[in-house]
């Protein structure tokens, strides 16, 4: 197995455990007030968002794996 | 087993009275904190919308000569930089629960994570700089885009890495308390700002 095939797994399986973490704290926060708070879930939405993308990336979905254009 | 304990001196101060500068300042402060992070969002935006334009007006990208960037690699390295989000919402989360322990080890956690991704992009560079013999200086605008949006980057998980270290040592000494703990709040609404600028770097530079 070669670097780039353990660097996507790990890009896979980080990507799931750190989607579920930001999503999970996200709608466990949904409802506290204050302004951090607002701006908290924003950031865990977009960190989600963030874990997806490199997810997809890991499975070879986005982006392309060192080939030339 | 003992369990540490955060206590609750509060906004209090040592004599016990409620510490009213720090009650009636924290919100200023969140809102300067703020204000800071929307500044620092204006000073990234105007470069990736700088490079997004140069890209978008060239013939061709990457530019003849320059391969496409490792996404293999930088998919790893992101998913680093993206946990290290989760251990610093955690840690806030166990601050405000009164588990220090918890706190400390998922502190000292997003701090390893952030050394790793900075080792992770010193690897990049140095890989792109001595193998592909793309530089910042050299490699006409895509290489002055990627290394300007990442080194500034970079140097702000590095700012980051310190904070979160200090922080650290402070939480140690007891600086904070359960109740007076703006410090912890700003390092984390700090790194979950470096962690989502990167979101946007790595979408651009490596998969679009």
């Amino acid at each position: 197995m070669d670097f780039a095939t353990l660097e996507r797994i790990g890009a896979v399986i980080g990507g799931i455990v750190v989607g579920v973490v930001a999503f999970y704290a996200l709608y466990k926060d949904w409802k506290t007030p204050g302004v951090e708070n607002h701006v908290f879930k924003v950031m865990l939405l977009l960190l989600g968002i963030g874990a997806i993308v490199a997810l997809l990336a890991g499975l070879n979905v986005l982006g392309n794996f060192g080939k030339p254009a | 087993m003992a369990v540490a304990t955060i206590s609750h001196g509060a906004a209090h101060g040592a004599d016990g009275e409620v510490d009213q500068l720090y009650v009636e300042t924290r919100e200023l402060r969140l809102q300067g904190f703020l204000l800071f992070l929307v500044s620092d969002c204006v000073l990234f935006s105007s470069f990736i919308f700088a490079y997004l334009y140069l890209r978008s007006s060239g013939q061709g990208w990457p530019p003849p000569g320059i391969q496409r960037l490792d996404v293999a690699f930088a998919a790893w390295n992101s998913v680093v930089l993206f946990g290290s989000g989760a251990t610093m919402h955690y840690a806030l989360e166990n601050w405000k629960h009164g588990n220090f322990m918890k706190y400390m080890w998922m502190l000292i956690f997003t701090i390893i994570l952030g050394a790793m991704f900075l080792g992770g992009q010193g690897y990049e560079y140095n890989h792109l700089i001595y193998a592909e013999h793309v530089s910042w200086w050299g490699s006409g605008i895509f290489g002055a885009s990627f290394f300007t949006l990442t080194g500034m980057h970079g140097f702000h998980v590095f700012m980051g890495v310190c904070y979160l270290t200090v922080l650290l040592l402070q939480s140690a000494a007891g600086t904070y308390t359960r109740d007076k703990y703006f410090g912890i709040t700003a390092g984390t609404l700090y790194w979950h700002f470096v962690d989502v600028i990167w979101v946007v770097l790595f979408s651009i530079f490596y998969l679009l």
